[in-house]
């Protein structure tokens, strides 16, 4: 069988960049066998530079530099920095995977539009371009006859997008409720079951590589904000922005309010609320579906058909976020 | 249990049975028939519980039969809600009492833990305030009102 050629081009190689390289490694064979494409990775872009290679990069050897900390010893290597990228090589398939800037969405809000713009449909993890300029990004797909795919930018490895999209297309939506931060999850169940404070908990998830070191968009309920502008857009077609959600994060709970909530036969999680375009702490019944612990994400639908839905996953992590961006490309590649 | 029924043959029958399948004892069944294309009845009827008004009025809403006003012992009956909700602040030293009073205006304080570490640090308070379901908005309103003026963060449950 004769293999369709897709040429693909990643900007951000982190955590989930990387991810994505790994998992295309281990795949690559299901994906010529069942889509009949080759998919190549001809462009990486970081921070300070790029490197490029139209025949395919190596991403066994990319990554193995990269754990060294010596991607600027691959011998495609070059400064050229990700928009300029963009403007000079032509791929098929952008994944914008650069961090969250809930400020101004940028440096991917910019990455996303010249994509766009430039013919090529883009898959992204990167939450605050589609939580602040949604409406605007989805026109500039439309017009330009691309599309833009962002599974990854909601509860990480958890199917909520493609879900609404592919499996419940007469339902409407009536509500979302969801425990949308691993972090703030991962805080709050540490408090729960051993009692110990917001800090002591704070200072175990950094240990643990599960909270940053500047945890405040977590702990703060911002990241949960910019997703429940997500939902809200993509799910319940409400047209709002990052700036209309009111958003009440985790920072003042107390271990003594944690301990009434349990005597109640309650715990404490925050919660996007996507109809009330809020984020703030809620009692929730020990017997919820929305008790999950640790750094799980939960999300929970109500739909007028299919009535009540709970997707419990990995909300972070490098491969398991590959997971919902190959979803998202392998649907452009039909 | 005022009731508006169709002026159709047969719908008074299928609004007493209900009544009668629950358990209750109609006591009496007051019919005006007017001009209009809906009837007014008001029937009265002894049952044994809540639960037993529940499946009544349930069952009368599956038949699209409208209840406009239920009295309960000569008082207006309301569906009761409980609001469950925590204080997070100086919940004692912002005058509890002035907040207790407030919620009780509209709905009725009916469960209190408080828990206050130490005087100087932020108090914990569960509340539970029944409410007339038709109040719960107010209610709503005037709770955030209230950590709004107090500087408390409110922790509301899920339903709430």
């Amino acid at each position: 069988m004769k293999l369709r050629s897709v040429k693909l081009t990643i900007i951000g190689f982190g955590e989930i960049g990387r991810g994505v390289a790994r998992v295309l490694l281990k795949k690559r064979g299901f994906i010529e066998r069942n889509y009949g494409v080759d998919l190549d990775v001809i462009a990486i872009c970081e921070i300070d530079g790029s490197i490029i290679d139209e025949n395919g990069i190596d991403l066994g050897e990319t990554l193995r530099l990269v754990e060294d900390k010596k991607l600027k010893k691959h011998k495609n290597w070059s400064s050229m920095r990700a928009l300029d990228v963009i403007k000079k090589v032509k791929s098929d398939i952008v994944l914008e995977l650069t961090p969250s800037n809930i400020e101004n969405g940028q440096p991917g809000l910019k990455h996303i539009k010249e994509s766009l713009r430039r013919g090529m449909h883009v898959v992204t993890s990167n939450k605050a371009p589609l939580a602040l300029k949604f409406s605007e990004l989805q026109k500039i797909a439309y017009s330009n006859k691309v599309k833009l795919k962002y599974e990854a930018t909601v509860g990480g490895a958890l199917p909520i997008i493609n879900l609404r999209r592919h499996a419940l297309q007469i339902n409407k939506i009536e509500s979302i409720h969801g425990i949308l931060n691993g972090t703030s999850n991962y805080i709050l169940t540490k408090m729960a079951e051993e009692g110990v404070t917001m800090d002591v908990a704070l200072r175990e998830a950094q240990g643990v590589g599960i909270a940053e070191a500047d945890p405040e968009y977590d702990i703060k309920g911002i990241d949960t904000g910019a997703k429940v502008a997500i939902l809200a857009n993509s799910l319940m077609d409400m047209g709002v922005s990052f700036r209309d959600i009111e958003i009440t994060g985790i920072e003042d709970i107390t271990p003594e309010a944690i301990e009434l909530a349990k005597k109640h036969n309650c715990v404490i999680k925050l919660i996007g609320d996507v109809n009330r375009l809020e984020v703030s702490p809620r009692l929730v019944p020990v017997n919820h579906p929305l008790n999950v612990s640790g750094a799980l994400n939960a999300i929970m639908i109500h739909a007028d058909v299919a009535r009540n839905i709970t997707v419990v996953g990995h909300g972070a992590g490098g491969i398991e976020t590959a997971s919902s961006l190959f979803s998202d490309i392998l649907s452009i590649l039909g | 249990m005022k009731l508006q029924l169709k002026d159709v043959p047969g719908s008074l029958l299928r609004a007493l049975e209900p009544v009668s399948i629950h358990g209750g004892n109609i006591i009496g069944v007051l019919h005006s028939r007017g001009e209009e294309e809906l009837v007014s009845v008001q029937m009265s009827f002894e049952i044994k519980d809540q639960a037993a008004l529940d499946l009544i009025k349930g069952d009368l809403k599956k038949q699209n039969i409208r209840v406009s006003e239920i009295l309960l012992e000569g008082k207006r009956y309301y569906s009761k809600k409980t609001l469950s909700f925590i204080l997070i602040g100086h919940v004692i030293d912002t005058d509890m009492r002035d907040t207790v009073d407030r919620l009780n205006e509209i709905g009725l304080v009916s469960d209190m833990d408080v828990v206050m570490p130490s005087p100087e640090k932020k108090s914990s308070v569960m509340m539970n305030v029944d409410v007339d379901d038709k109040r719960v908005k107010r209610l709503n309103r005037l709770i955030n009102e209230i950590c709004k003026e107090k500087n408390f963060l409110l922790i509301r449950s899920l339903e709430g």
